[in-house]
């Protein structure tokens, strides 16, 4: 050990605020309440093509056919995502009643990135209709498949949340819980990145999972991307 | 383990997670809500902690795993090539500190991570290659490159290399 490793060690010291000790005992006392337990109240509508409708609260399950498989895929999906184990959705969504205004609206929507959000102006702006942010939200309110298609990631451009279909609780909750879910994630007996939610990625242990911030980040310690979920570093 | 022995292990390691955290994300809020948020999840899953962990693997890969998907969303652009060598800074002491963490925040994300815990905690490579999951020498390649940037920024930040 030289020199400038024992400076170093003593520039890297930090002393410890004194309300770290109570705030941890505070919150072991008292965890959080988790959103999955809210998974059963999800209800979904599922045509031939896809899921067609999610509703919370009262309802039940709609479908016939190749629907049914569309909706058990759905309520499981949705599951994994309120625990916390899921950052994307692969359930087909069948979006074919809605206008094409609309269509277009939710198409961008489903675009803002897991644990990000968007203005109803700036959504307005990238589908070409600058002047349409209040038309945008109308959209967005009026969308077929909250959750699936990521309406609660677009709130109002001075920060404050604004409406949500299931209620602001349910919205402020949502945003928290992609606040807190890693996105990347990487297997570390296989040495393989990948989106929280593949399957690959799940039938690994917590012990073996590590987070990344990158996938650049995670080839640059020896970690591939995964191709079956293909992480891509598109925003950075 | 139960909740008693959890709680005991929280106080112990409190500290020293808050340094690691500090040092990774250079603010007291983000630092103490990572801590925090590394020891619920720990507590959450304390059933499936198996032994054969040492408990501060164990802690310190929770609290990695946090600040790193922090600094993910921070979006820092971590390419050693924006290290300014002019940067302009008081060499006071006080100064000195200021410089650790803008040094600090050159160092790219993953080797940021194993220069903190290995200056804060002492952690050997053997360690830190667990926590991080990845190879002893990756964790020797990254650390000694991370060494070099934060020396070189420390230096370029007007230190008169004393240390």
């Amino acid at each position: 050990m030289d020199r400038t490793d024992d400076t170093l060690r003593e520039l890297f010291a930090v002393p410890t605020p004194p309300t770290l000790a109570g705030r941890v005992r505070a919150a072991l006392r008292e965890p959080a309440p988790t959103l999955a337990a809210l998974a059963d109240r999800f209800h979904f509508e599922a045509t031939e093509r896809g899921v067609s409708r999610l509703v919370y609260g009262r309802g039940r399950d709609l479908a016939a056919g190749r629907g049914r498989r569309h909706v058990e895929q759905a309520r499981a999906e949705v599951a994994e995502y309120l625990a916390g184990r899921r950052t994307f959705f692969t359930v087909p969504v069948d979006l074919g009643g809605v206008a094409a205004f609309q269509d277009q609206v939710l198409a961008e929507a489903r675009r803002i990135p897991f644990g990000t959000v968007s203005s109803y102006a700036a959504l307005a702006r990238r589908i070409g209709h600058p002047r349409a942010a209040r038309a945008v939200g109308n959209a967005l309110g009026a969308n077929p498949v909250p959750v699936l298609v990521p309406c609660h990631r677009v709130i109002r451009g001075d920060g404050t949340w604004g409406h949500y279909a299931f209620g602001a609780t349910l919205k402020t909750r949502l945003l928290v819980l992609e606040r807190t879910t890693p996105l990347l994630v990487g297997r570390t007996s296989t040495r393989i990145v990948c989106r929280r939610g593949c399957r690959d990625e799940q039938r690994a242990g917590e012990d073996r999972r590590v987070v990344f911030a990158s996938v650049a980040d995670a080839a640059g310690v020896g970690y591939r991307p995964c191709q079956v979920c293909r992480p891509r570093d598109d925003a950075a | 383990m139960d909740e008693r022995a959890f709680a005991r292990l929280a106080e112990d390691y409190a500290g020293r997670l808050y340094s690691v955290a500090y040092r990774l994300l250079g603010n007291r809020a983000d630092a103490e809500d990572a801590v925090q948020r590394a020891l619920l999840k720990c507590f959450a899953a304390r059933a499936s902690y198996s032994p054969q962990w040492a408990v501060s693997t164990w802690l310190y890969r929770a609290l990695t795993n946090v600040c790193i998907d922090e600094l993910r969303r921070r979006r820092i652009r971590t390419d050693g090539v924006e290290l300014r060598a002019e940067t302009p800074t008081s060499p006071s002491p006080v100064g000195a500190r200021v410089d650790l963490t803008r040094a600090l925040a050159t160092v790219p994300r993953e080797a940021r991570m194993l220069v903190a815990l290995h200056y804060v905690d002492g952690l050997d490579y053997r360690e830190l290659a667990t926590i991080r999951g990845i190879s002893v020498n990756t964790v020797k390649s990254q650390l000694a490159r991370g060494k070099a940037i934060l020396k070189k920024a420390l230096q370029a930040g007007g230190h008169d290399g004393s240390y």
